[in-house]
């Protein structure tokens, strides 16, 4: 209650100096306004780099081998498939590139005519086995068994693949909750039914809605040579990178005639993934902390002199009976109340630079909470600069009242 | 009487050191940032040929059907494989160079040698003396060599090290996509950025590792993709193994024009060329050409990467924020002097004076701010480029930058001082003496 009885005098006293105080509250108020974006955009690319893709990413290897046209080379896709799998330490693998290495996007449609795309989806095309490489549960439906996959080598245009969707894209393409057994269509190969619907699967981890829509196409690989990337599982996710090597050696030993090109772990996909964001991010944390240095000095060095100003008004309340308390507390009120106002502006800043930042680049928009933790470092960075100052003023003794400036 | 304001400014800053001390780090912390942004950003929006950007061009023509849902307004960047080859044959700029670009398995022309897999352009003989390539051995191949779809190679310095130890390696041989190719010349390191010939992989990162006749590079095994091929209708995957599908473009397309007339005719025949295949039926839509320069083509495609913009424009909110600090101190500073001001004032200076007065000291806060932004600025590119990021290598300090921090200081730190000075000169001298 003793403090609610100074904020009068304090307001009073800060009448007088409305060309300091507005200038304090519109730094602050700026400082909120890039320091909540900046907070807001630096979690948002922390927490997008820990979205999981869906599939048991902390097993999964891939290994690219390249076929050379019009070399000979004798192994077959599904004795490829057979060489991965008798490695020690892999539990399945597959032909297929896992997401966030090769991720594309093709447009998919539900009339057979192709007409208006419905959804921008990642496709995963491969061999058998893709679905228990991957890792995926499926929720609903089934997986389609081995007889029912499409033959690789014999298969016709016409052939009806029986694939698997995410959830979140069955969501988006049948409302109604009956998107198994519907058909739907891709740019230009086989119409596909839907059989199951499997939880997860991003293509890409960007933030949007449809990173989550994917198709899963098996076909079964059998006599044909094909090179391109190979997905592993392993057993134990800590023997991965002694496993994925072992591999690659396997592999190579068995087609002489490929290229033997990148093996590397989801990991290692993941960190090249988001390197440049977190890089950025980085670059933002330092800003971050240039805004608050900056701020720090710019409300310490104003309380230094307003308390170098006033030393003969604090003298005098000091000579009058205020204690050093009494002081201390007045400048750390002061500074409240300062700060305070830059918040309240602050939080109008904040939104109109979100409004533009999301008109010109594509964020989202700022939740609220970002400005209540912004709210609460200005506070503390407003009391931790003010101290300083405060103790000073507090320190200014009763005698000097007497003595003329 | 600006030698006496400076020494009168030095005076004062020295009374007050802290405030001072504060007022020069809050320009030189903003400077240090927006600098160091502005840096990267002209660094990455510079000329990657100066001296020849002048004179290259860009065509583009339009072959897409007339209804295709949801596309832009814009020509393609690429060309299909006919048109590609039409234009080539066109003959009237001074150089062309057609060009695409993929991956192929290369080993030495020796039994066992192991395979690896190397990027390159396949690309026209004008190339190399278009854009400027500099040799360290041996030549560029000829035209007539295009004609033939001769087997010779262009390897990169970084590749003739890998593949024959550095050592001159023309004449010699090696084995690319099973066919035995024989090195025509090595070239120097080169890797113009932004990679404005094909934007297609990223504007900015590594350089081709060898160049092969265009023509010639056609006759390889199609394996192994065609650059950026980007196909209209609705299959997503046409043409992938069929370069000459014709609903597909993935052809770059480069001519050098040397005079505005050159531009001018060239223009007219693309026009020409686009009006003659619409009348053949080939042409769905009425002619719509593009014949831009080397930057306006950078313009247009907007090479500098989002996160660089973004981070610019919040640099600049920095400066902002650092100013509107230093316009608060320095109102503080100057308030303090009310008893000085008011005794100049009261004999005979003008307000003028005392507001130039306020301004001298206010442009010395921004030389000392300007002077530590520029290592603040240093030590930021030095940041930049420790990060893992494409563009990391092109952040460098740039002399010019030098003049431009200085000169952004001083600017800020006058426009920082207006108005506290505004408020100083206009002090009451009356009021101030009496309580003296």
């Amino acid at each position: 209650m003793r403090i609610l009885h100074q904020i009068r005098p304090i307001l009073a006293a800060l009448r007088s100096h409305k060309t300091a105080v507005m200038l304090l509250v519109l730094e602050i108020a700026l400082t909120m306004a890039v320091l909540g974006n900046l907070v807001f955009i630096v979690y948002d690319t922390i927490n997008r780099s820990h979205v999981s893709t869906g599939i048991a990413e902390s097993q999964i290897g891939w290994l690219q081998n390249i076929g050379v046209v019009g070399q000979d080379n004798p192994v077959t896709g599904a004795e490829n498939l057979a060489v991965l799998r008798a490695v020690p330490g892999v539990a399945d693998a597959a032909y297929v590139s896992p997401p966030l290495v090769y991720a594309q996007r093709n447009p998919l449609f539900i009339d057979p005519s192709r007409k208006q795309p419905v959804a921008q989806v990642y496709e995963f095309q491969g061999s058998q086995g893709l679905v228990d490489t991957f890792g995926l549960h499926v929720i609903q439906g089934r997986e389609p068994t081995l007889d029912e996959l499409p033959v690789a080598a014999t298969v016709t245009s016409d052939a009806v693949f029986p694939v698997l969707v995410t959830q979140a894209l069955a969501a988006h393409l049948f409302p109604d909750g009956h998107a198994l057994g519907k058909l739907i269509y891709d740019g230009g190969g086989n119409p596909m039914r839907i059989v199951g619907i499997v939880d997860h699967l991003r293509g890409e981890i960007t933030g949007r809605v449809d990173d989550d829509y994917a198709v899963v196409t098996q076909l079964l690989l059998g006599a044909q040579n094909v090179g391109g990337g190979f997905t592993i599982r392993v057993h134990e996710a800590t023997q991965l990178p002694q496993v994925l090597q072992a591999a690659a050696i396997a592999l190579q030993k068995a087609n002489p005639g490929h290229v033997q090109n990148a093996a590397l772990t989801m990991a290692e996909a993941r960190e090249s993934y988001f390197r440049n964001a977190l890089a950025a991010g980085r670059m933002l944390v330092a800003i971050m902390l240039i805004l608050l240095v900056v701020t720090a000095l710019g409300v310490s060095g104003l309380a230094s002199f307003w308390v170098q100003q006033r030393r003969r008004q604090i003298g005098m309340r000091r000579a009058l009976g205020a204690t050093r308390r009494d002081i201390l507390h007045y400048f750390q009120m002061e500074n409240l109340l300062i700060v305070s106002g830059g918040v309240l502006l602050g939080t109008l800043f904040a939104y109109a630079l979100n409004l533009f930042l999301m008109h010109r680049f594509e964020l989202a928009h700022l939740p609220a909470h970002y400005l209540v933790v912004g709210a609460l470092a200005l506070w503390a960075l407003g009391q931790l600069a003010v101290l300083g100052p405060a103790l000073r003023a507090a320190n200014v003794p009763p005698v000097v009242a007497t003595r003329s400036v | 009487m600006f030698a006496y304001y400076l020494d009168l400014a030095w005076r004062s800053l020295k009374r007050t050191p802290i405030l001072a001390g504060l007022m020069v780090l809050a320009i030189a912390l903003g400077i240090g940032a927006s600098i160091t942004m502005l840096t990267v950003l002209r660094n990455l929006s510079g000329n990657p040929l100066p001296g020849r950007s002048e004179v290259l061009f860009h065509p583009q023509v339009d072959p897409r059907p007339a209804d295709l849902p949801g596309a832009k307004e814009e020509p393609p960047d690429d060309l299909t494989y006919l048109d590609a080859v039409n234009l080539y044959q066109l003959g009237i700029a001074p150089r062309r160079a057609v060009m695409s670009s993929n991956w192929l398995p290369v080993r030495k022309d020796a039994p066992d040698s192991p395979l690896a897999m190397f990027s390159d352009r396949a690309t026209t003989a004008d190339f190399f003396a278009m854009f400027g390539v500099p040799f360290v051995y041996g030549s560029a191949w000829s035209a007539q060599d295009d004609a033939n779809h001769a087997q010779v190679v262009v390897l990169s310095r970084a590749m003739n090290q890998k593949l024959f130890g550095g050592e001159n390696s023309v004449g010699k041989t090696l084995v690319i996509a099973t066919k035995t190719f024989r090195v025509a010349g090595v070239v120097d390191d080169w890797n113009p950025q932004p990679h404005f010939y094909d934007l297609n992989g990223g504007a900015y990162g590594k350089g081709e590792q060898m160049y092969l006749p265009f023509f010639t590079w056609l006759d390889l095994p199609q394996d192994y993709g065609y650059g950026p091929m980007q196909c209209w209708g609705n299959d997503p995957n046409a043409g992938t193994h069929d370069p000459k599908a014709k609903q597909c473009t993935w052809a770059q397309f480069w001519v050098q024009l040397d005079t505005p007339a050159q531009v001018a005719d060239y223009r007219a025949a693309l026009n020409q060329y686009s009006a003659q295949q619409h009348q053949l039926g080939r042409y769905q839509r009425a002619p719509d050409v593009r014949l831009r320069g080397l930057l306006d083509w950078l313009d247009a495609k907007h090479v500098i990467p989002v996160t660089v913009r973004m981070q610019t424009w919040i640099a600049f909110g920095v400066l902002l924020i650092c100013l509107v600090n230093t316009v608060g101190l320095m109102v503080a500073k100057f308030l303090r002097k009310s008893g000085e001001i008011g005794v100049r004032r009261a004999l005979g200076a003008s307000r003028r004076a005392v507001f130039t007065q306020c301004l001298v000291e206010a442009g010395v806060i921004g030389v000392a701010g300007g002077l530590l932004g520029l290592p603040l600025a240093w030590l930021g590119l030095w940041m930049v480029r420790q990060q893992p990021v494409s563009f990391a290598a092109s952040a460098h300090f740039e002399p010019s930058m030098l003049g431009a921090a200085l000169a952004l200081a001083v600017l800020s730190a006058l426009a920082a001082g207006v108005w506290p000075a505004l408020r100083a000169s206009s002090v009451a001298p009356a009021l101030q003496v009496k309580s003296l």
